[in-house]
């Protein structure tokens, strides 16, 4: 392969790693595929906690991977039914806008030292988690275009829940940027392979980080946007056919990029393998830290299996109340260990 | 959002001209929904605050009432079941009590014994039902596969029995239709400890978990006088405060001979009526194992009708313990008269209402489900609560739908309405 | 007995969550499955079971109890036409007998008219999970309901379910001794 690299022109070679980044690993087809993954691992986990077998018969001898494959295929073949008093551009066009702004942090997270050649790295950190901050605003303006009282409802709730979620968010980012003193995220795991992993030195931030991923994305007793049994499915209620798979991956891809970043801040990303060149330096260290996000991501899911779902005035005022005293004493703890580091 | 308010009464034509104010929307939680079972609630919400409930039943509706006068007394055993499929023993039981009352006979003790054993298992099998039903609709799925899952070893048990999963048609005028197999009490065994292995289980996933806790505690509070007015039957009443059941109250079926403790608890919130329900699982428990300790000997079916049986049906039940029915059962006519029975189902109260004017068909059958009983608190206590408390109390309440149409006049809570201008 | 259930302090709400996700987690690992792999595997049942049913002619006197008594009104008794039997000189011999007919859809199963039957002329079987394609078929023809119904799983593997204390229903492998 260095060879294959040698007769590529030198001022070509930024391009096309950064192309090979955002559409190979961990683009793109690096998403689609854990996609699959990460959908079967939850109807697999939930499934072995509830006494059955989850997913199994679309290809027995491999546990069932295939299912959403096959899913998709069938969804293919469906009618994509537009309600009639729906808002057409939103409703037809958001999901794949949604779609492509949760890949889009994951351009700006590193996941190893060879970084630094392809993407400028300076305020990885700030912009990752300023793209991440967009996907709600959609996520309201699809509800409104549905035109169902259901998601409608699934729309507001999911406005009250930005607001009072996303301040204990941002404040656990500022004293992760406080520990380490740089918004350059390459950096960040350096100073974590000299010392300890950013979950041993604030684990505060670390759960606060959790508690609004788990509540960015919808999972666990979370899921009050799409709860199942009050708002048929919430804002999606109206989506049939391909819109609907993408839809549902959706929350997954973020869940993702949430990951990514998650095992970069405060799992020390590619902590013990550092190298050089593309294959040392991008694609070994790149695995070690997507392995880190993946085991995160199934932590995450498996939580379905185990809670039901909270009140939205309930989840409201502990954002404000104790998620937010948690998030301020994360940030005093910063204050404190920055001056050891 | 409070105004003057002059209270109405709560009748349709009053309800018809009432107008809410401006902002609140009305949601159709309707039949087809995953949180509303099949019947519609139409709901008022203002912003996340409920204001007013209509549930709109009678979406199953049978006609049984109507259906039995038609037919022979003996073909309404069936019919009777199917209305509450979770609890259907207890169901059969009441009519038959009915029935035995109007005909004047009464069933030997073994099988009464054997009545309170099937009995028991179906309140087991109905609580673990509504446990379910609770988590589903609160987003858990767990404990919904989980409740489920137990009642299997349940429902091999009284398959063993009988040859029915879930409609069992055991209970006959004069006893019971098959006999207990040999190796009924050691299987009933194993599956007690399984239960009470399991609860601990259950302890830690659902009613000690935090999310539970904080959205079913205070929620849907209603005090016993409350209680007592709206008439709130079984668990729901007995979470209340109120200590009636009435296999104390009016003991039937060998109940009396059984001693066994009515669980109540203080604050009538949707987790008393959580925690209710466990123990009422362990007090049954407790009454099954008595029964089969005690179990006396003897015939399964009244001394009169085994000695109108041929030689080859007797035959029949010596060898196998299966009742076949004589020629008398099918042309069964009581005297004229009219007879009342009760029975506690696994969901409360189940009342039967039977006068016979001499003929092959009752005159009138009438039921009065307890599903129905609950049905007022639920309208009268969801003002003031959020939209996802629905699923909580109404999941609480443990239903089942009912069939006819009652009318009830109450004063509703007055904090929302608009005087009809 | 009133019991006050508590207000939780926050500390037993930690103690709440530690203990669901540890729970979680044990059955995670080792999983209690009772799902069967229908219709590979089919689950044997009890020799009481109530499934379909036939007719034994010999023994039916064509008294029309079990239509009598049938709840969903299912059994419907024919005339059929009788091969002219030997002579009795009280009597002249019968040219019609009556006897039933079972309209599988609306059959509930009950066993009402197995049990009522005074010659035991229905002879049950265990088979349940028979299907039909045509809606005429459920109500099969005299000779058709003379036959013992066919269990269209014939091949798969039998299985019994059994409780067990810790670990809920287990299946166990029958042994097919022929």
């Amino acid at each position: 392969m260095m060879d294959f690299l040698n007769l590529i022109p030198v001022t070509w070679l930024p391009l096309l790693e950064s192309v090979f980044y955002a559409l190979v690993f961990p683009g793109f087809i690096a998403i689609l595929l854990l996609a699959f993954f990460i959908i079967w691992f939850e109807r697999k986990a939930a499934a072995r906690v509830q006494m059955r077998y989850g997913p199994l018969w679309v290809s027995k001898r491999t546990g069932g991977i295939a299912q959403l494959l096959a899913d998709m295929i069938r969804f293919s073949f469906q009618e994509f039914i537009v309600p009639e008093g729906a808002d057409l551009i939103p409703f037809v066009f958001l999901p794949g806008f949604l779609l492509a702004f949760s890949v889009l942090p994951t351009l700006f997270i590193p996941i190893g030292p060879y970084y630094s050649h392809i993407f400028p790295a300076g305020y990885t950190l700030l912009l990752s988690v300023a793209f991440t901050l967009v996907i709600p605003v959609y996520l309201v303006v699809l509800g409104w275009a549905a035109d169902n009282k259901f998601s409608f409802i699934g729309a507001l709730r999911e406005a009250y829940l930005l607001i009072s979620y996303e301040v204990p968010f941002i404040l656990a980012i500022a004293s992760a940027f406080l520990l380490y003193g740089t918004l350059n995220l390459v950096e960040v795991v350096t100073i974590q392979e000299r010392s300890l992993p950013g979950i041993i030195l604030n684990p505060v931030a670390a759960l606060v980080f959790l508690i609004a991923v788990i509540r960015a994305t919808g999972r666990g007793p979370y899921d009050i946007v799409e709860a199942d049994s009050e708002l048929v499915f919430g804002p999606y209620v109206e989506y049939s056919s391909l819109m609907f798979g993408f839809v549902m991956g959706v929350p997954y891809i973020e869940l993702y990029s949430y990951s990514l970043l998650f095992s970069v801040l405060f799992l020390g990303g590619w902590a013990p393998i550092t190298g050089v060149g593309f294959l040392g330096g991008l694609i070994i260290p790149g695995i070690v830290t997507f392995v880190k996000a993946v085991i995160v991501m199934c932590a995450l899911v498996f939580l379905r299996g185990v809670y039901p779902r909270y009140k939205l005035d309930k989840a409201v005022r502990a954002g404000w109340s104790w998620v937010f005293y948690l998030a301020l004493i994360a940030l005093l703890l910063s204050a404190f260990m920055s001056r050891v580091l | 959002m409070t105004q003057e308010i002059k209270t109405i009464p709560f009748t349709y034509e009053a309800l018809s001209q009432l107008k809410m104010s401006e902002g609140v929307l009305e949601l159709q939680i309707g039949p087809a929904h995953a949180g509303s079972g099949h019947m519609r609630i139409v709901a008022w919400v203002e912003g996340d605050t409920v204001v007013k409930v209509d549930p709109d039943i009678g979406f199953v509706h049978r006609g049984v009432e109507k259906l039995s006068e038609d037919r022979i007394y003996i073909k309404a055993i069936p019919m009777v079941e199917r209305p509450s499929l979770v609890d259907t023993v207890n169901a059969n039981l009441g009519y038959v009590m009915a029935l035995e009352r109007l005909l004047g006979i009464e069933p030997p003790p073994r099988a009464q014994y054997i009545r309170v054993i099937t009995a028991e298992i179906s309140r087991i099998m109905s609580h673990l039902y509504g446990i379910a039903i609770y988590g589903i609709f609160m987003g858990s799925s767990t404990v919904f596969m989980w409740a489920m899952a137990d009642r299997e070893p349940f429902i091999d048990l009284l398959q063993e029995l009988t040859g029915a999963r879930i409609t069992y048609s055991h209970i006959i005028p004069g006893g019971v239709r098959w006999d207990l197999p040999k190796d009924f009490a050691e299987n009933a065994e194993i599956a007690l400890k399984y239960l009470e292995n399991r609860t601990k289980d259950y302890e830690k996933v659902w009613i000690n978990n935090p999310v539970v806790v904080a959205r079913s505690m205070g929620v849907g509070k209603l005090s016993a006088e409350g209680a007592i007015r709206l008439g709130v039957v079984g668990p729901n009443l007995r979470a209340s405060g109120v200590k009636y059941d009435i296999r104390k109250e009016e003991p039937y079926a060998a109940y009396e001979e059984f001693d066994f403790e009515v669980p109540t608890f203080k604050e009538g919130d949707s987790y008393s009526r959580l925690l209710q329900r466990v123990e009422e699982i362990k007090q049954s428990i407790h009454i099954i194992r008595q029964a089969l300790k005690r179990l006396p000997d003897g015939k399964i079916i009244y001394e009169d009708y085994y000695k109108r049986m041929s030689p080859l049906m007797k035959k029949i039940y010596d060898e196998k313990g299966r009742v076949k029915f004589t020629l008398m059962l099918t042309s069964l006519s009581p005297p004229k008269g009219e007879a009342v029975s009760r029975v506690e189902g696994g969901r409360g109260e189940m009342f039967y209402y039977l006068v016979s004017d001499g003929g092959k068909a009752p005159y009138r059958f009438r039921v009065v489900t307890p599903s129905f009983r609950n049905l007022p608190f639920f309208t009268h206590v969801m003002p003031g609560h959020k939209l996802a408390d629905i699923p909580v109390i109404y999941g609480r309440i443990d239903y089942f739908p009912p069939r006819p149409i009652d009318d009830g006049l109450f004063e509703p809570d007055p904090r929302y309405l608009v005087a009809p201008s | 007995m009133a019991e006050k259930s508590q207000k939780k302090s926050p500390l037993s709400d930690v103690k709440g969550h530690i203990g669901a996700l540890s729970t979680g987690f044990k059955y995670l690992i080792d999983p209690h499955r009772i799902t069967l792999d229908y219709p590979a595997e089919v689950m044997e049942l009890p020799s009481n079971y109530r499934g379909f049913f036939r007719l034994i002619d010999e023994k039916c006197i064509g008294c029309s109890l079990c239509e009598i008594v049938c709840p969903s009104n299912a059994i419907v008794m024919t005339q059929l036409p009788v091969a002219q039997p030997a002579q009795d000189a009280t009597r002249p011999p019968p040219k019609f007998k009556k006897r039933p007919l079972v309209d599988w859809g609306m059959c509930i199963f009950c066993y009402f008219c197995v049990d009522v039957c005074p010659t035991e002329a229905f002879e049950p079987s265990q088979v349940h999970d028979i299907s039909y394609f045509k809606e005429s078929d459920y109500r099969p023809t005299f000779d058709a309901f003379l036959k013992l119904p066919e269990s269209p799983f014939k091949g798969s593997k039998k299985v019994v379910p059994k409780v067990d204390e810790k670990k809920g229903i287990r299946y166990e492998e029958k042994v097919n001794k022929n």
